[in-house]
């Protein structure tokens, strides 16, 4: 995303990272692009929508497109369950509803500490991860939220 | 000078646009007024004038304050009567209120734009009283060199140059007064008058001192007179203006030299203006305005810019009139919003209080309190953004002055309705299509005034502009009284661009084809040098207010003029519609594409649901409806409502239909109509392949089958967009409410099956189905719709005259059901069991002063006995002229079936066989059997004509119906006759030339598939060996028109289906006749 890459050369700016689980692996992405997060999972499926469409919902007057992050990542589809959450983000002043497997906690982190995703993981996923931030014990995914919203004509 | 505060500014701005849409069509009433001034007009634009000045002064806006200052002193002069405000003057004003209007809009540059032209040309109207004139007190003067200094022009260099910048080509014209003038009946100001309403008259010369001269020149009798033209004609067209020999037109070149239009007519002295004629096509009439013939001081880079306004056309984006960021709304209508505001502030109060206290009763008061609040709100917040349409309609007067004077028509514009107020932003949105309309009906639709009087029309054309309310709608007429349009050349065209295909164009009536028009890729301009061709953008014109939820339609009469009505609804943010369910998922539909809601009982859906082709079809009053459903087109897997259960089931037969077969129902014994029967049924029993292989009627019998579940009806929404009509076939039908559309998210914008989204009550969202995205997804198109249906119905007039039979269906015992042809039931009386008189052991009831005999059934046939009952029926029928009645019980029905008679199992005297009629065994009674059991004496002694001692005549029946044919058949063989039997007429043709020697007569069926007995008929007379024959033709329909087609082909005798007694005697004379 640019704005940390821009952020990354200004210097150390500390990043709040919300974290969220899609299928087994950790993600995360900046809290400031978080607009809330909810349980709502009352969706209107959409027929003929894109696979990674999982339908639409209300929230508060507004229609909110829900996308499973799961299915959008090439992983796993996200079922639904008792964690599962919906992380809406306003993008292009649209509501977007990010559906995942459950929430997880927000991270603290400089700047610096955030590393370009590694070589390995190229093709569609590639695209759509912006950068690494290593925890002691584990590794969040960095998401460029903007990139994957980003419509891609079908 | 400094530009004050934004708001200042913003409030000025507004104002001041107010002010110029009135001047726009004050001016014009001037100018209709003449010189016969109405002073308050022009006060009124002047103090318009006055206040644009005031503003501009104080806001710095120097050019807004220049422009309008300079407008001020030409409307003062025209106030003073100093000036006649002829057509030329109002022009000029109307420009430079138009350059106007696009400073303001453009406020913050509008002191950087170029508006010399227009101050100049305002100032040449204050200074000199006509433009012409201004000649003489500019002072730089040329000389321009004609024709080796035979003649020299003077004329002011800044004139020339002027023109040039407007893209005026200059011309000199050499009219010969006495050849070109005098003898074509025109007088020289008559054509300085008319040559100056198209352009600039720049310098003339008739030099009537140096006629000598010239006459030695010419060597004839000739009175040049030369004149130096401006105008924006292209070398091509000049020459429809002047009428002169092309010879004598020379166009000046930028060197100031002159070179004949005759010899050069290609090359353009203006690079800018070479654009191709077809880029004025789509051009915005406004623009036409600018490209007007006439003096013209619009800034020249509108004029020769064709492209960028083209782009304007077809994105469908208002360019006169930048959309408005503030609205004025009646200070009443605030106040009243005001108050309810309030209101539902209390409202909520109470509603907290009131669930605080968990006070259930007065929780539900205050819900009904607050629900009308909440309409009453969304009624005035609607309310706020009515505007009345004159908005709009208010300057198509300036549109048609302008364009009508461009093409030399005589045109009247009568707007009706503009009080009728539509929300802002669809108003916003038909200011394109609806000038592209207005533009059309002058342009296209009148003739001009020659050809107006030639058709006996009067020259002056009319176009009506209407606006009205029906239906919760709002409609828009254009209608003008022009020339039509040619449906046919239509048709000819869409064929050409293989839009249609040569059968569908057949079977269009002449209204689609006149909707043609608004067929993507279509256009009639014929040539390129056609400036703009009717048709050409109707279908971008359709595109956009199909976006609005709105409906087109278009009427056309050759010679008498076209109309184009369109639909609106009054808003877009909420409308009503109709909600429905497919797989358990809600929707919504528009009201606007809603026609009528309609349910196919159970029973019925295997008679009135039809399978042609792939496609489904309903006969829904006499016309074919194709049907869609809506689950195949949004893919979702089909549910059917199991009955039983009453829960949603995946309908798994789904897989045993191949849509995409070629089979079809109507033919034959048809194993397909039953799949598409228990299609239609969504029905799914396991059993599927067993029925598959057993018989229609083993089915019908099983009348518990569940497919004749209430919950097995088919319910259809019937919808219609533009031309196009169908039957959306939906799991459930629910109320119809009104819904507060929401757009899709960007990640939906590809599902053209939706218009939007909505939330519903309980908080669920709905998605809003766009009808015309369905049909489109469904590959439907009206002219596929129709060829469908033209064929179906085609079909189906062969399948029901050859198999529908009318019955009288009554009752004997109350559990045995009878049938009765209609066709021989005189009248059906009420009567009382008491009424019946025992005379002479036999039954008779008075009636109509005679005794009519009356016998049951049962006297006859081996059925149960009369119900006992007190009311009773007497079928009253006519045998060998004399009355009878038939005692039956009620209740009593007439119905159409298409019967399949079974005469062996149940017949015996009096019932001549059983068929299944609304799933009941039904004994068919042969009336004439019954009357001759019982009144053997009636009947004439038969007699039958044998053709030898031994042997009878043989008749050739042809009928394709079994019924007829056993019936008919009986009656023949009962009467001694030898009958050879025909299902249709090539059988029958073949028969008769292979029994040539023993067929005395020919009976024949008018309808029969493959050859008909007209056909039939015809042949027999055609053939040498068979003309001799008698043909008698037997029918259920003989109409005089049949009758007299009949008497033509060589019909004998004509008999109505089915009179034994007539047809018998008819058989016999013939047969003596012949013998």
């Amino acid at each position: 995303m640019a704005s940390l890459a821009d952020n990354k050369q200004a210097g150390n700016k500390t990043v709040e990272l919300a974290t969220f689980y899609v299928g087994d692996s950790l993600c995360g992405m900046d809290i400031l692009k978080v607009q809330e997060i909810n349980k709502l999972l009352d969706m209107t499926e959409v027929p003929l929508a894109p696979d990674y469409v999982k339908g639409i919902l209300n929230l508060r007057g507004q229609i909110v497109t829900v996308i499973d992050l799961g299915s959008k990542l090439n992983l796993a589809d996200t079922e639904t369950g008792g964690e599962t959450r919906n992380i809406i983000v306003n993008s292009n002043g649209e509501y977007i509803g990010l559906l995942v497997h459950k929430i997880g906690d927000v991270e603290r982190t400089e700047e610096a500490n955030i590393e370009p995703p590694p070589a390995n993981i190229g093709g569609i996923q590639g695209r759509y991860f912006e950068g690494v931030f290593k925890k002691e014990k584990s590794l969040i995914g960095i998401l460029n939220v903007e990139e994957i919203l980003k419509d891609d004509g079908n | 000078m400094s530009i004050q505060d934004d708001e200042t500014l913003r409030l000025y701005v507004e104002e001041s646009l107010e002010h110029l849409a009135d001047i726009e069509n004050d001016l014009l009433a001037i100018e209709e007024a003449g010189a016969d001034i109405n002073e308050e007009l022009v006060n009124k634009v002047f103090r318009a004038a006055h206040s644009i000045k005031g503003g501009a002064g104080f806001m710095g806006l120097n050019n807004i304050k220049e422009l309008s200052h300079k407008m001020e002193n030409v409307l003062g002069m025209v106030r003073e009567r100093e000036m006649v405000p002829n057509p030329e003057i109002v022009n000029i004003l109307l420009l430079s209120s138009d350059t106007l209007r696009n400073l303001l809009n453009n406020v913050g540059t509008s002191n950087d734009m170029d508006i010399d032209e227009h101050v100049n040309a305002l100032i040449a109207l204050t200074t000199g009283s006509k433009p012409e004139q201004k000649t003489e007190v500019k002072q730089e003067n040329i000389d321009l060199i004609f024709d080796n200094g035979r003649m020299v022009f003077t004329v002011s260099n800044s004139d020339l140059t002027n023109s040039r910048k407007k893209g005026q080509y200059i011309y000199l014209v050499e009219f010969d007064l006495v050849h070109d003038i005098d003898k074509k009946g025109l007088d020289t100001t008559e054509l300085i008058k008319r040559l100056s309403e198209s352009g600039t008259i720049l310098a003339t010369e008739a030099d009537v001192q140096s006629v000598g001269t010239l006459a030695d020149f010419s060597a004839s009798s000739k009175l040049p007179f030369l004149m130096l033209f401006g105008t924006i004609l292209e070398p091509e067209m000049i020459n429809a203006l002047f009428d002169v020999d092309e010879e004598n037109i020379y166009l000046l070149d930028d060197s100031n030299g002159f070179k004949k239009l005759s010899d050069d007519t290609g090359s353009s002295a203006m690079p800018e203006e070479t654009a191709p004629p077809e880029e004025k096509i789509v051009k915005e009439p406004e623009d036409e305005v600018i490209e007007d013939d006439m003096p013209s001081f619009t800034a020249p880079e509108v004029a020769v810019d064709p492209s960028a306004s083209r782009d304007n056309d077809l994105s469908g984006q208002g360019n006169i009139k930048s959309s408005e960021t503030s609205l004025r709304v009646n200070v009443s209508l605030l106040d009243s919003l005001m108050t309810l505001a309030g209101e539902l502030v209390l409202g909520r109060n109470q509603l907290l209080q009131a669930i605080g206290q968990k006070d259930l009763r007065s929780i539900d008061g205050t819900g009904q309190r607050l629900d009308l609040i909440t309409s009453e709100i969304q009624e005035a917040i609607m309310m706020t953004r009515m505007q009345p349409i004159g908005n709009v309609f208010n300057k198509f007067p300036r549109v048609v002055r302008d364009l009508a004077r461009n093409l030399n028509k005589e045109v009247k514009l009568t707007i009706e309705g503009e009080g009728v107020e539509l929300d802002k932003t669809i108003l916003e949105a038909i200011n394109d299509p609806l000038t592209h309309l207005v533009r059309n009906s002058v342009d296209h639709g009148l003739e001009n005034p020659a050809e107006r009087q030639r058709a006996g029309k009067e020259a002056t054309g009319h176009v009506t502009l209407k606006a009205y309310h029906e239906a919760g709608q709002v409609n828009i007429e254009i209608r003008d009284d022009g020339k039509g349009i040619n449906p046919d050349k239509l048709t000819k065209v869409a064929l050409e661009k293989n839009l249609i295909t040569e059968d569908q164009a057949i079977s269009m009536s002449e209204k689609e084809k006149t909707n043609l028009i608004f067929l993507p890729g279509f256009s009639t301009a014929d040539k390129v040098s056609d400036v703009s061709g009717r048709g050409v953008g109707m279908d971008v014109v359709k595109t956009n207010l199909d976006k609005l939820g709105g409906v087109v339609d278009i009427d056309s009469k050759i010679g008498t003029g076209t109309t184009i009505k369109i639909k609106l609804p009054l808003t877009l943010a909420i409308i009503p519609s109709q909600l429905i369910s497919v797989c358990g998922e809600r929707y919504a539909i528009p009201q606007v594409n809603l026609e009528e809601l309609f349910r196919i009982p159970a029973n019925q859906v295997k008679d009135r649901i039809e399978k042609v082709g792939d496609a489904e079809v309903v006969r829904l009053r006499g016309s074919l409806l194709p049907l869609i459903r809506l689950s195949d087109v949004i893919g979702l897997e089909r549910t059917y409502l199991d009955g039983s259960e009453d829960c949603l089931k995946k309908d798994r037969r789904v897989n045993l239909v191949d849509r995409r077969a070629m089979r079809s129902p109507l033919k034959k014994g048809s194993k397909d109509s039953d799949d598409i029967i228990r299609m239609i049924n969504n029905d799914s029993d396991g059993q599927n392949e067993e029925e598959n292989s057993s018989g229609l009627n083993d089915r019908r019998k099983e009348s518990t089958d569940r497919r004749y579940h209430a919950a097995s009806a088919v319910n259809i929404v019937v919808v219609y967009t533009g031309a196009l009509k169908y039957g959306l076939v939906v799991d459930e039908l629910f109320d119809s409410e009104e819904i507060v559309v929401k757009p899709l998210g960007r990640h939906l914008k590809h599902c053209k099956a939706y218009a939007g989204a909505t939330i519903m009550g309980d908080g669920r969202v709905a998605l809003i189905l766009d009808v015309a995205g369905i049909s489109q997804m469904a590959k439907l198109t009206s002219m596929d719709g129709t060829e469908r249906a033209v064929q179906v119905a085609k079909e189906q007039r062969m399948k029901s005259q050859k198999d529908i039979q009318s019955l009288l269906i009554f009752r004997n015992a109350e559990d045995e059901q009878f049938a009765v042809p209609l066709g021989l039931v005189e009248r059906v009386e009420k009567i009382k069991r008491s009424d019946i008189e025992n005379v002479g052991g036999k039954h008779v009831i008075q009636y109509r002063g005679a005794s009519l005999p009356l016998f049951s059934i049962e006297d006859v046939a081996n059925v149960k006995p009369l119900a006992d009952k007190e009311d009773l029926l007497v079928i009253v029928f006519s045998i060998g002229g004399r009355d009878i009645g038939l005692l039956a019980t009620p209740p009593l029905d007439a119905t159409e079936e298409a019967l399949t008679v079974d005469d062996m199992t149940l017949k015996q005297t009096g019932i001549m066989g059983s068929a299944i009629i609304g799933n009941q065994t039904t004994l068919m009674v042969n009336i004439f059997g019954i009357v001759e059991a019982l009144n053997p004496d009636w009947y004439d002694k038969k007699e039958t004509v044998m053709v030898s001692d031994d042997k009878a005549a043989t008749v050739l029946y042809a009928e394709d119906s079994n019924f007829f044919r056993s019936q008919v058949m009986e009656y023949l063989k009962e009467d001694g006759y030898n009958v050879i039997e025909a299902e249709d007429g090539i059988i029958a043709l073949d028969l008769i030339k292979k029994h040539l020697d023993d067929i005395s007569l020919v009976i024949t069926d008018i309808e029969m598939p493959n050859m008909d007995g007209f056909e039939l008929t015809a042949k027999i007379r055609a053939d040498e060996k068979l003309r001799h024959l008698p043909v008698i033709a037997l029918t259920t329909m003989a109409s005089d028109e049949d009758i007299s087609r009949g008497g033509k082909v060589g019909i004998d005798d004509y008999q109505i289906k089915l009179d034994k007694e007539k047809l018998m005697k008819s058989v016999y004379q013939h047969l003596k006749k012949d013998s």
